[in-house]
């Protein structure tokens, strides 16, 4: 049973708001639903991946226009992955990414190549929104494009991008996210320049920022570790979209389409999102799942009927039941006598 | 091309909130990311964004 899994990016999720931490919630919900598409933000882990045939790996933007039937998805064998490089990123910071891409392609055998350098260094900036939501921008969006472009004619069929982010190794911010209680800064400017690309290019694209390492820190969260492992963040991205669906303008019968998909799970208090959204509208089951973060946007709030779950083990409860045709209210107690409506 | 961060609030509307969102923002541009980030009863959505101008 097709599953949609989102756990939104830079919006401090307890489960999920740190490096791929929500890993395991996705293995579980793979083996509960038989087929789980979700986003790089579920499924990074830096250093750290995990590769399973039941999960697909599939762009912010892309899911939401998969969960609006705008597109479809295709499983592939096998991606060919474009490099896609910052001018911005110093020349020994470059080498460690191209060193783990060749890695990648002599560990792994992923086939990784061409790469390209953008012609400018896109200058990401890292922002909050009123929120507290990690959000971010790009100050040349089209160096990004040519770029993509230009590994796109040169046969690349999905993208990695690797760009220079701002270093902040004093800050608060990353002091706290780095000690299990604050948000992702990075997230939201990731998010950003993954989505520009594959919306434009219409390629799986997924990123990963560069920065340069940081001192060691004995109170490290076991949630933000995988980050803190190597020298870059790459490794999880070449994996993930070394398998990652087509995207499909006009899908056929044997696409995956939203309207076999089965049901969302997504954070209880992060439902107004446009994959979501989208579902609730189309009748899909959404899972809500209690998994804190920045947020209130609740079911309440938005006046959508859900399933909760108060975790993710029970979600992948609440999805085995679907998919086996039981309905999820006769597990419960008390359970309602029928009436006969009045006429 | 120019990304625009953007900060709306919205009065909820009946009926589905996906094209009520999306037709604000496309005031502005094309919606690049985006996602409500607060509801002020009884119906005012806050959102966030980011659009391509």
């Amino acid at each position: 049973m097709p599953t949609l899994l989102v756990v939104p990016t830079g919006i401090g999720c307890t489960i999920g708001g740190y490096a791929g931490d929500a890993l395991p919630a996705a293995r579980l919900l793979a083996a509960a639903s038989g087929c789980l598409i979700t986003h790089p933000n579920v499924m990074n882990g830096a250093a750290l991946y995990w590769s399973d045939p039941r999960i697909h790996y599939v762009e912010g933007s892309s899911l939401d226009r998969f969960a609006a039937a705008e597109i479809g998805l295709r499983p592939v064998r096998r991606q060919r992955i474009g490099l896609l490089l910052d001018a911005g990123i110093e020349a020994e910071l470059r080498a460690r990414h191209l060193q783990v891409a060749d890695g990648c392609r002599a560990t792994l055998g992923l086939d990784i190549g061409p790469v390209e350098v953008t012609d400018a260094p896109l200058d990401v900036r890292l922002s909050l929104g009123a929120s507290g939501v990690s959000w971010g921008e790009l100050g040349r969006p089209e160096a990004l494009l040519r770029a993509g472009r230009r590994l796109q004619a040169a046969g690349a069929t999905a993208i990695a991008v690797v760009a220079r982010f701002p270093d902040d190794p004093d800050s608060e911010a990353l002091a706290a996210y780095r000690q299990g209680s604050g948000v992702d800064a990075l997230a939201g400017a990731e998010a950003v320049i993954s989505h520009l690309l594959s919306l434009e290019l219409g390629l799986p694209c997924a990123h990963a920022p560069a920065l340069s390492p940081l001192p060691l820190d004995p109170r490290l969260d076991p949630r933000a570790a995988g980050e803190e492992l190597g020298y870059t963040f790459l490794a999880c991205v070449l994996v993930g979209l070394s398998r990652a669906p087509d995207l499909i303008a006009g899908p056929s019968a044997a696409d995956l389409s939203v309207g076999s998909v089965g049901a969302i799970v997504a954070p209880a208090a992060a439902l107004g999102g446009a994959a979501v959204l989208a579902c609730a509208e189309r009748g899909i089951p959404v899972i809500a799942v209690d998994n804190p973060c920045l947020l209130a946007v609740s079911a309440a709030a938005l006046e959508l009927e859900v399933m909760p779950a108060s975790s993710y083990s029970e979600a992948a409860g609440l999805l085995l039941a679907l998919r086996e045709g039981i309905n999820p209210a006769a597990l419960r107690r008390p359970l309602a006598a029928l009436q006969v409506q009045a006429p | 091309m120019r990304l625009v961060p953007l900060l709306l609030q919205l009065e909820r509307q009946a009926g589905p909130l996906r094209p009520q969102v999306l037709a604000a923002l496309a005031a502005h541009g094309r919606p690049l990311r985006w996602a409500i980030t607060a509801v002020q009863p009884p119906g005012r959505l806050q959102i966030e964004a980011v659009v391509l101008a």
